[in-house]
Order: C-alpha cells, then sequence, then structure tokens
C-alpha cells in the first residue's frame, strides 16, 4: 500500500507579525524564482452582504481596480503588467482576495499600489466608475453564468441548502436587481466597514527575505491609519443541523446538453477533521476512474457521462457538500437518480474500505502539495490561514487528513450525506419543440 | 499623504536552458529537469502523431485511443489499473491533440518509480477491450454533446473551421465529430495504436524534485517497448477565405465572438512581433481593446486578442463576449481598432509588452507542472526547450515597426473572419448593417 512509501512532509518557513495599525503580515521566503507573490486576504466576502445587496462585495472587487488617490483607474494592474507582474482579484463567500506575482525588484511598488489603495480609495471612487463597473459585472455573470448550460445551479442549491436570510444562502455574483441598488455612498460604507488594515492579511512567498519583506510590509502598508471605530463585527454564525426533508427542485431547461442531477448537503465547517472525513467521503464516491459513482453509474451501469463531487469549504457554521451527475443522453434520469441515491446510501450507511481511503489521502497529498507548489497559491493558503486560524497550520494541515480513520469517515458520512435529507436539483432538457 | 511611487529595479537574467537528455536503445527521448524543492514530479510523455494520420472518416480515433489506454492495461486489467494509480496519488491524463498524442502524469516524487512503471503499461500495454472502446465512444459522444452547449466552446471550434481551409484536419475538432466518432470500433482503436503509439517517435520530459535517478527508472520502465513506427508528415494549413457565421442560440443573453485570421506558428520569424502587438491590442489589462470595450464602455467582462500557435501557422483572433445589443457596436469599434494603419503599435507599448513578457515567462517555469506541460507542447510542436531561451532573446530585439508590420501582415481589416454565436434574431440585422454577409 501506498503508506509504505511515506508521506512527503512540507516545511516552509513562515514568519509572521502583527503591525500597530492592526494589519497581519506573513512572509515565506523562497529564492527558487526570481519573483515574489504578493496575496491580500480581507476578511469580507458575500456572506457578509445584507438582504438586497446581494453581489456588493464582488461589484466593489472590481472598484479596487478604478483608481485611488496616485493610481488612476485600470492603472494598478497595467503598472504591474508593464513590469512583469501578474495581478487580480477574486472574491468569494467567505473573502475577497488581492494577488499579484512580481519580479522580485517590482516588490515595493505592488505594495505601495496596494497600500494606496487601500487608503484613498474612498475618495477616489466615482459614479461613472460605479456605472461602468456594474455594466462589466453584469457581462462577467451572463458570460459565466446566465448564458451557460447549468450557469444557474449554484444559486439553486445553495437556496436548497440554507434557509432565507442564510448567510450562505445566496451567491457571491448576486442578481442582477441588487447590483443596480449599488451607489457609492453604498460603496464608501462597504470599505469603510471592510476595507481596514485590521481586517486584512498580508502574505509574501518567494524571493525575499523574512526581514526585508517586513520592513517593505511596515514602510508602505503600515502607515495606512487603523480606522478609530471597531468596524463591521460579524455575528456568530452557529452551524445548522443536517439538511432534513429532501428538499427537490426541477428545471426544464432547452439550452442544456443533457439531464444532469445535483444533491447538496450541509456540512461541517472547514478545517475540522470531520469536515476532512466528509471530503475524504466524497473524493471516494466521485474523484477519479476508481471511485465508486464511477464505477457503477459510468462503467457498469452506463447511465452517467461523468460525475463529480465537491465540498465548498465555508468557516460560518457549515460547508457545502455537492454531488454532480450528467445523465448519459437516452437514459431515464429516475432510473439514474435512484442508482445515484442508492450508491450514497450504501456509501453513507457502511463506510469506505481501508484501501478506498489510503487512496484517497493519497490524492489529498498529491493535490495539497501542488497547491503548496506554486508560489501564487502558497501565499493564498497562508493567507487563509492566517485568516481563520494560524498561518503555521498549512506546514501540518495535511496531517489531520492522513489521520483519519475508516470509522470517522462511516460516522461522519452517515451524518452528514445521508440521501435521504439531501437537497436535489435536476434539469431536465427540453426537447426544441418544446 | 502617501509616500512616492517607488521605482522597479530590472529584473535579474533568466534562462530555462537545457534538459539532461538521454535517448534509449528503442530510441524513446528523454528530457530531464531537476527542479530542488518541486515534491510533484511531472511526466509528460510526447507521441509525435498529427491526427491528419487518423483515416478521414473516422476522425477522433486519435482521442478514443489515447481515452481507452486509461481505461485498463494487460498487467491491470479494467478498474485495477486506475486503483493502482490511486494508490500512488498519481493524476493522470491526456489528450490527443492536432499534431501529437500526449499522456501527463503528476505524483508526489516518494511514489514516482511505481506510477511511472504504470504511465509506460497505459501506453504500451493496454487492454482496449470491446466494452472499454464502446463506453469510452458514448462518453465521447456525450462530451461533443456538452461542448457544442457550450457557447465559448462552440465559437472556437467554429472559428477553427473558418479560418483553416477544410482539405486540412486542423480545420476540425481534434476529438472528431460526432458522426465520424460514431463510427470508430475497437478494431479500429487496437489497429490505430498498433501503428502509431511507438518509442522511436516519443519524448519523455521529466521535472521535479527527485529521489533517485530518474533515467534509470526510465529505462526500468519504458526499455522493453518495441517497436518503429512510420515516420510522418505533418500537414501545413492554408487559410480559408474569409466569411462571416452567425450561429443561432436562441433567446441567448449574450454573443461570444471570435474575430481574426490565420496566425503564426512559433517557428516563424514574426511570431515574436506579432506577439508584442497582441500584447499591446488584447492582452494587457489596458489593452487597446479592453480599454475601450470593457474599461470605457462596459460592453463586455474581458476582450482578448491572441495567436494561438499550431505546429504550422496558427489561430489569430479576437474572443470577447457581450450583451446581445451591443454585440455589433462592440464588433465594429473591435474591427477599428484592430485596423491600425493609421495608429502603429508605439514605442512604450513595445516595451510593456517585453517586459510583461520577461517577468511571467520565469513564473509560467516555476513549478514542475508548469514546466513540464510548457515543454511537452514545444515538443508536440516540433521544437525543443531551447526555444524558450531563443524566443525571449527575439522579443527583446522587437521594435514598433517590426510589431506592427507583423500584426498588419496577419490582420487585414478587409479580410477578417467573424463567429458570433449568439441569438440571430437580435444580431442579424445589426450585423447586415454593419457590411457583414449574414447570409
Amino acid at each position: 500500500m501506498w503508506l509504505h512509501w511515506g508521506v512527503t512532509k512540507v516545511r516552509y518557513p513562515i514568519h509572521s507579525r502583527v503591525l500597530d495599525n492592526g494589519l497581519t503580515v506573513v512572509v515565506s521566503p523562497d529564492p527558487s524564482a526570481p519573483s515574489v507573490a504578493v496575496n491580500l486576504w480581507y476578511d469580507v466576502g458575500s456572506r457578509d452582504e445584507a438582504w438586497g445587496q446581494f453581489g456588493w462585495a464582488h461589484l466593489f472587487e472590481h472598484l479596487m481596480f478604478q483608481g485611488s488617490a496616485n493610481v488612476g483607474s485600470g492603472e494598478h494592474l497595467n503598472a504591474l503588467q508593464s513590469v512583469g507582474g501578474v495581478a487580480n482579484a477574486t472574491t468569494w463567500f467567505d473573502r475577497t482576495n488581492y494577488f499579484e506575482t512580481v519580479p522580485t525588484g517590482a516588490l515595493d511598488l505592488a505594495l505601495w499600489l496596494e497600500a494606496d489603495r487601500l487608503e484613498t480609495l474612498p475618495d477616489a471612487l466615482d459614479q461613472a466608475n460605479l456605472d461602468t463597473q456594474r455594466d462589466v459585472v453584469k457581462e462577467e455573470k451572463r458570460q459565466r453564468y446566465d448564458n451557460q448550460p447549468y450557469g444557474d445551479a449554484m444559486e439553486h442549491l445553495v437556496r436548497l441548502a440554507f434557509p432565507d436570510g442564510h448567510p450562505y444562502a445566496h451567491t457571491t455574483i448576486g442578481s442582477m436587481a441588487d447590483l443596480d441598488l449599488a451607489t457609492p455612498d453604498g460603496a464608501r460604507d462597504f470599505f469603510r466597514r471592510h476595507y481596514r488594515p485590521d481586517n486584512a492579511v498580508l502574505t509574501l512567498v518567494g524571493d525575499v527575505k523574512a526581514a526585508d519583506g517586513f520592513k517593505k510590509a511596515e514602510k508602505y502598508l503600515g502607515r495606512v491609519p487603523r480606522p478609530g471605530d471597531p468596524g463591521a463585527v460579524r455575528p456568530e454564525q452557529a452551524a445548522l443541523p443536517p439538511l432534513t426533508g429532501g428538499p427537490r427542485q426541477e428545471l426544464a431547461r432547452g439550452d442544456i446538453p443533457a439531464d444532469a442531477i445535483n444533491l447538496v448537503w450541509r456540512a461541517p465547517a472547514r478545517d475540522s477533521a470531520e469536515c476532512d472525513a466528509v471530503e475524504a467521503g466524497l473524493s471516494i464516491l466521485a474523484d477519479g476512474p476508481a471511485s465508486r459513482l464511477e464505477k457503477t453509474l459510468v462503467r457498469e451501469r452506463q447511465l452517467a457521462a461523468a460525475v463529480s463531487a465537491s465540498l465548498v469549504e465555508l468557516a460560518g457554521g457549515n460547508s457545502l457538500a455537492l454531488l454532480s451527475v450528467h445523465v448519459m443522453p437516452g437514459v431515464d434520469p429516475a432510473e439514474a437518480e435512484q442508482a445515484l441515491v442508492d450508491a450514497v446510501g450504501e456509501f453513507a450507511s457502511g463506510g469506505p474500505t481501508l484501501a478506498e481511503l489510503d487512496r484517497a489521502k493519497a490524492a489529498a497529498e498529491r493535490e495539497w502539495l501542488t497547491t503548496l507548489a506554486d508560489f501564487s497559491s502558497r501565499a493564498d493558503q497562508l493567507s487563509c490561514y492566517a485568516t481563520f486560524d494560524s498561518p503555521e497550520r498549512v506546514n501540518s494541515r495535511l496531517d489531520q487528513r492522513l489521520e483519519l480513520a475508516t470509522a470517522d469517515v462511516r460516522v461522519a458520512c452517515a451524518e452528514h450525506i445521508d440521501p435521504a435529507g439531501a437537497g436535489t436539483l435536476v434539469y431536465l432538457k427540453e426537447d426544441a419543440d418544446g | 499623504m502617501a509616500s512616492k511611487r517607488p521605482k522597479v529595479k530590472p529584473p535579474r537574467e533568466w534562462r530555462l536552458g537545457s534538459p539532461r537528455r538521454a535517448r534509449l536503445d528503442n530510441g524513446l527521448g528523454v528530457s530531464v529537469f531537476e527542479r530542488p524543492g518541486q515534491h510533484i514530479v511531472s511526466a509528460s510523455l510526447v507521441l509525435d502523431l498529427p491526427l491528419s494520420e487518423e483515416p478521414p472518416d473516422r476522425e477522433g480515433v486519435g482521442e478514443l485511443t489515447q481515452r481507452c489506454c486509461g481505461e485498463g492495461t494487460l498487467a491491470h486489467p479494467g478498474t485495477d489499473f486506475a486503483e493502482a494509480l490511486d494508490d500512488c496519488g498519481a493524476d493522470f491524463g491526456g489528450c490527443a491533440a492536432h499534431s501529437a498524442t500526449q499522456f501527463q502524469l503528476d505524483v508526489p516524487a516518494s511514489r514516482l518509480a511505481p506510477a511511472l512503471a504504470l504511465l509506460a503499461e497505459a501506453v504500451t500495454a493496454p487492454e482496449l477491450a470491446e466494452d472499454d472502446v464502446e463506453r469510452v465512444k458514448a462518453i465521447r459522444l456525450a462530451e461533443i454533446e456538452a461542448e457544442l452547449a457550450q457557447p465559448g466552446r462552440r465559437a472556437s471550434l467554429a472559428f477553427r473551421q473558418a479560418v483553416v481551409a477544410g482539405k486540412f484536419r486542423a480545420s476540425r475538432p481534434a476529438g472528431g465529430r460526432a458522426a465520424d466518432v460514431a463510427a470508430v470500433d475497437a478494431e479500429l482503436v487496437r489497429a490505430f495504436h498498433a501503428a502509431h503509439y511507438a518509442p522511436d517517435a516519443a519524448t519523455l520530459v521529466l521535472a521535479g524534485d527527485f529521489e533517485e535517478d530518474p533515467f534509470g527508472l526510465v529505462e526500468d520502465c519504458f526499455d522493453a517497448w518495441p517497436g518503429g513506427a512510420a515516420s510522418y508528415q505533418p500537414q501545413s494549413p492554408a487559410p480559408d477565405a474569409p466569411r462571416c457565421v452567425l450561429i443561432d442560440r436562441p433567446g441567448a443573453v449574450q454573443a461570444e465572438v471570435r474575430m481574426g485570421a490565420f496566425g503564426l506558428d512559433r517557428g516563424d520569424p514574426a511570431y515574436a512581433s506579432l506577439a508584442v502587438a497582441c500584447h499591446a491590442l488584447g492582452g494587457a489589462f489596458l489593452s487597446r481593446l479592453n480599454a475601450v470595450l470593457r474599461e470605457e464602455k462596459g460592453y463586455s467582462y474581458g476582450v482578448q486578442l491572441g495567436n494561438a500557435p499550431m505546429r504550422s501557422g496558427g489561430l489569430l483572433s479576437m474572443r470577447g463576449s457581450f450583451r446581445s445589443d451591443a454585440a455589433a457596436d462592440a464588433i465594429a469599434i473591435a474591427r477599428e481598432i484592430l485596423d491600425i494603419s493609421d495608429a502603429p503599435i508605439t514605442p512604450a507599448e513595445v516595451d510593456d509588452a517585453v517586459a510583461y513578457s520577461r517577468g511571467v515567462t520565469p513564473m509560467v517555469f516555476a513549478t514542475a507542472c508548469g514546466l513540464a506541460d510548457q515543454v511537452a507542447g514545444l515538443v508536440a510542436a516540433g521544437l525543443s526547450a531551447e526555444w524558450v531561451d531563443a524566443i525571449n532573446q527575439a522579443t527583446a530585439l522587437v521594435t514598433p515597426e517590426t510589431a506592427t508590420a507583423a500584426l498588419r501582415a496577419q490582420l487585414r481589416p478587409d479580410k477578417l473572419t467573424l463567429v458570433v454565436v449568439g441569438d440571430a434574431e437580435t444580431l442579424h440585422g445589426p450585423l447586415s448593417a454593419a457590411g457583414w454577409d449574414v447570409g
């Protein structure tokens, strides 16, 4: 078995400190390439949006590229690209991250640009910039979701999994109607509450020594004042119990290639051993050609063209567990769904074999090492754990996954991915003639 | 008051250099890049196998053969093979592209030996059982349907078909079309494998932090691979006449657009100049296209201009998706921007593009996976790793004049091919009015 080969222990150097203004700084030197990854996590995401403001966190992320006191509109990205860097940002349920990877000699410029927008952005934004970026975000929504087959799946799945008003019951991309309601004052208010040094983590990974990294962080971002008020306080989100009653939704669509079945569950919050156990269970069910659903639904019974599973790790009480099956054309979707439910039910009650769990662990090791291989994604993980836990957790995070026993997975999956309680979203292909 | 904008120090010189190379007695070429600290080893086996070798009415047999190799081997039949890979924590994949077929493996360095042996089994001794071929074929047919339902993928396939003359294999999807794929059977897959999978037409690229001598491992795994493949004469596709294609997606809320022409391959003397011009027009965030169509007009999430090189020639296209009612206006604006007769590429644009390329290239090659993938792509195009340092030198010598000339030679404003996938009822009128022959 694979354990005989031993596990690769990753031990990256990790230095961290908190500046006087509350900014957490993490530096992880690695001279193997002549560049530095800069990664900033602001502890704000779509879960912090109020009713009627769905999509604002992401819209305002776009505004961060629209200029600040000393930087023109679009110049942040262009200035970094023209010295050989790449930059971008993403918004998600739990966080908004801004990142750039630059040649070593451009690290100061990257930090200066980040500091300028953190300190002065609210004063620079105007109605015209907001209006244009609102249009851009609407085109993003159309391109990535509204104009894609099954593009609205996530929107329906989170509503099946969480009650109205729950912070995770709406997606990050939001709604056209709420985007229309955003105003410059609303954006300024949002920035003042959430974009503050004491609500952020800065991580540097790559060709920089720890002392130099801290010195530069202090020089540029250390001077951004901490606001006098305490900032946004997020109410503690209690973990909801597993979904019950099997809520169900069916959508008939003309633009999809085939019928599809999605199951959704509430899983435990991220980074808990219980969450890892559910993740291992999902991997055993649908990750790769040796997985249970591939063997039964795809290979043996040929009811599905593809199966996939994912665990959306979330911090606020619950994560999301998802399983998706693309029904083979010509197959009765009800037959595919029954086979899916049977296979998941058998697994949830019986648990994995030792060989299955060992394979899931081997995959988890490879995925984690791959994530950490690249400066940019290593920096993202350090920012993540500095936000939710401690950056040192990056060096030990894999251990918890490797320590799982078959009983852990059996118990967690019996509780958290019982098909009887799952939310079900079915897409049915409409014939061209209706 | 913020501090003064810092000056940027010029980047260190960076070179990829050459891999350590060897050739086994059976002809298999081996290239090894040692990268300390890269705990995932990446291996890519490239078969020099242009898809023009497929029987004309059975296009797609190359992709099916590649996929079926992973469905079971003589030593590990059926799902035993996938389980053995999973035991190593290996990620296994690949595809048949127009100029070469690739097998790809990522695995923790500690388990390279057993994983590499499995890669060798898949390539040299697959089961290719009839049931597996029929099942994978049914899955491929479902995938083809799914690809055509994605507007971006649909537009890219239609652009390829419109720009490359129909007698060349490169004008059609690498994975084949439904009718041809449906006609492939297990016998043909086995014959295709027997005729074309051979070590003397293959190169194995390895990158990572090795725990044991990688050449010895490769020899252990691949030494018994017998064979001699025919040598192939890859096609040199020619462009087709420019045209406009409107593909109806009733009710679509956006129009997916591809506009451009036949482009250049990596061996063309003007390749670096064209890449610089593309960056200025549609690569940088504030490129001419993106600055207007995204940042000024808000018509799109993003617009790019890029030259995707083939082994011979390339696909040069602007790509973007636009709100349906704004699409015709966006296309008209883009066409004006692509006409640089009166607005040549400027020295500042060249400086920015060259600096961008110089800074980004080392990042692309920084991980074992990125490195193996890039070098395998070069081998697949008939080139070697040394091309990387050569093109970086060539890029440094690009001038505004050469960039302008390269773009103008390829993108003639009156000879653009346009593909639009969207709601024809909304789009037909405005496109016709703008002079496009939409039929």
